[in-house]
């Protein structure tokens, strides 16, 4: 196995193939300047048991021109009226320094608490707000300030879904993947796309072409990083590791691996599998550059502007669409040889744990 | 069966006389004087040797947690009482401004971990650093406090796999939000009974619970339940792998 573990496995990556990509370079470093920014504006908010997380394109590091602040304050503790206030200065600081405030769905830009997104996985009462929640707090998130009450929910999130996972600790299949886990991400990516629809109709098409364009990519990438980070439990774990769960039926070992692993970015551990797979150069470069195409497309205010504008009628013809379904298609492409021709072992899981 | 008593300072704050007057008569064998506070220290040094400790197979002291940098060499020089008597000296690590002093108690420095306050001493990685400081220093591990920082225990189960060799003495309560120490709570005791399997049962434990003089007896009930002992052995197969450097 090549080892990606030390470094940065994008850069290392991109030095493999001889390629560079500009525009993901370019989202990392405006993020970094971003997070210097929000760390600054945001100094004194946070607590042990109130912590400020980001979501969207920032916590994954692709930081582009109009990109929005998702937030929301995340609260583990006692309750306190306090909290309210605490989320209305977080709002107040960031439109003082000029940041876009949150999308109109409600699910950012206020309070959460981890009660809800630790106690209610699955059931009546797992609302859509609260998977989206939970699963976006696993696959993108970021805090700013005291990290406690973001890392404390992180580990009773998967604490539930491995512990409670007793085919993972007591069953005999040859593979240890985290299906309760996996199923919640299928299951997430699957109400994206079926809200699209509805998001489709109920906004009577505005905002659909960028929408989609994300829904293309940048979606589709936390769903296929989501599924990695699961099989990562098999593929990319020391022997130590599985031998705990194994022998003594015992998921935390297993469950730090995964809190440790889900704080790289998506692309980061996208990269990291091919890198560790040795996947095909080809399917490297359909993945990365057809990201970077992506992230350069939404940079462009432009281009933007135009998918955000674009009228239904006029997605068979529009220039800049065409170039989104172009790159998308590319970015298909490298995804089915990943997960179904360059390496026998992820096709194995894939088959078992993403299909049947 | 596990050797379970109670810190002074539990029962009657920051007067150890009454605590121990408390504790007389009921049968428990481990105790910790506990001079948390930075007064309270040589009064309790003082007083050692007019104490009535017989009886007792396990005494440790609680070094103050607070004290100003240039008291450290005093406080050092009256723990030194405490060490030539053989007791160990539990302290908290954010207490420490010159290690070397400390470094001079050997093994009889204890190490507890911290409650979500503090920034450091509650982890694994955090507790490293320490132990690097003070390579011969053992562990007093609270498992309260551990349970605070992380309410899974994994935290709790990587530490005693990381430092199980370090393992001197425990420390038992139930931690609230406020950090503050409570009696034992069904919630907690089960939370507890899934790292029970890593503490020998040789090893003190020592209950921080504040209850009163007729509920000694109960809260030490509630402690065993706590943590049951496990079959021998299954603490020691347990701590063989280092987890934490196999996880990072």
């Amino acid at each position: 196995m090549a080892d990606s573990s030390q470094g940065d496995p994008i850069l290392t990556l991109q030095a493999q193939v001889g390629e560079e990509w500009k525009a993901i370079r370019h989202a990392r470093e405006r993020t970094s300047e971003t997070n210097t920014k929000l760390e600054r504006a945001l100094d004194g908010l946070s607590s042990t048991d109130a912590a400020i997380v980001v979501f969207g394109s920032l916590a994954r590091s692709e930081w582009t021109q109009s990109s929005d602040v998702d937030w929301t304050l995340l609260i583990d503790g006692q309750a306190d009226p306090e909290h309210l206030r605490v989320a209305q200065e977080v709002a107040s600081r960031l439109e003082v320094e000029g940041f876009t405030p949150p999308g109109r769905t409600g699910i950012f830009g206020n309070m959460t608490f981890s009660h809800d997104l630790v106690q209610k996985i699955g059931g009546r009462e797992d609302t859509n707000e609260n998977t989206t929640r939970r699963v976006l707090l696993i696959q993108e998130s970021k805090s700013f300030g005291k990290p406690d009450a973001h890392t404390r929910t992180l580990k009773h999130i998967f604490s539930r879904y491995l512990k409670d996972d007793r085919g993972l600790r007591y069953g005999s299949l040859p593979f240890k993947v985290p299906r309760v886990l996996m199923n919640d991400i299928v299951r997430y990516w699957r109400t994206v796309t079926v809200d699209f629809v509805d998001k489709q109709r109920g906004r009577a098409g505005q905002g659909w072409g960028l929408r989609n364009a994300k829904l293309r990519m940048s979606r589709k990438l936390i769903f296929a990083t989501g599924m990695l980070s699961c099989f990562s439990c098999e593929v990319l774990t020391s022997p130590e590791i599985r031998e705990d769960l194994l022998k003594d039926h015992s998921t935390i070992a297993m469950e730090e691996h995964l809190r440790r692993f889900v704080q790289k970015t998506p692309l980061e551990i996208l990269a990291t599998f091919l890198l560790e797979l040795r996947i095909k150069q080809e399917t490297v470069v359909k993945l990365f550059a057809s990201y970077d195409k992506f992230l350069a497309l939404l940079d462009d205010a432009e281009k933007r502007d135009r998918l955000n504008k674009l009228p239904l009628e006029e997605i068979p013809t529009d220039p800049v669409f065409g170039e989104v379904r172009n790159i998308s298609r590319v970015f298909q492409e490298g995804l089915t040889a990943l997960f179904f021709h360059d390496d026998d072992r992820l096709r194995e899981l894939t088959i078992f744990y993403g299909v049947f | 069966m596990r050797p379970i008593g109670f810190s002074t300072g539990a029962l009657a704050y920051g007067d150890f006389r009454k605590g121990l007057a408390i504790l007389r008569g009921k049968h428990t064998t481990t105790r910790e004087l506990s001079a948390l506070r930075e007064t309270e220290l040589a009064p309790l040094v003082a007083a050692l040797d007019s104490l009535d400790l017989s009886g007792y197979t396990y005494i440790s002291v609680h070094a103050p947690s607070k004290f100003r940098v240039e008291d450290e060499p005093a406080i050092v020089g009256l723990l030194g009482v405490v060490a030539s008597r053989g007791w160990p000296i539990v302290l908290h690590p954010d207490a420490i401004r010159n290690a070397a002093g400390w470094r001079s108690f050997g093994p009889l420095l204890l190490i507890e971990n911290m409650d979500k306050r503090n920034i450091s001493g509650r982890t694994v990685r955090e507790l490293s650093e320490i132990f690097a400081e003070l390579p011969q220093a053992g562990l007093c591990f609270d498992v309260g406090h551990c349970r605070q920082v992380d309410p899974t225990m994994n935290e709790a189960h990587l530490i005693l796999r990381a430092f199980g060799d370090r393992l001197r003495q425990l420390h038992i309560s139930e931690v609230n939000s406020r950090s503050t120490h409570d009696p034992l709570s069904s919630a907690a005791i089960d939370a507890f009974r899934a790292v029970a399997s890593l503490v020998p049962e040789n090893i003190p434990v020592i209950l921080e619970s504040p209850v009163r003089e007729e509920d000694v007896g109960r809260e030490v009930e509630q402690a065993r339940l706590a943590l049951p002992v496990l079959p021998t052995g299954s603490w020691a197969r347990a701590r063989s792998a280092d987890l934490h450097s196999a996880i990072a």
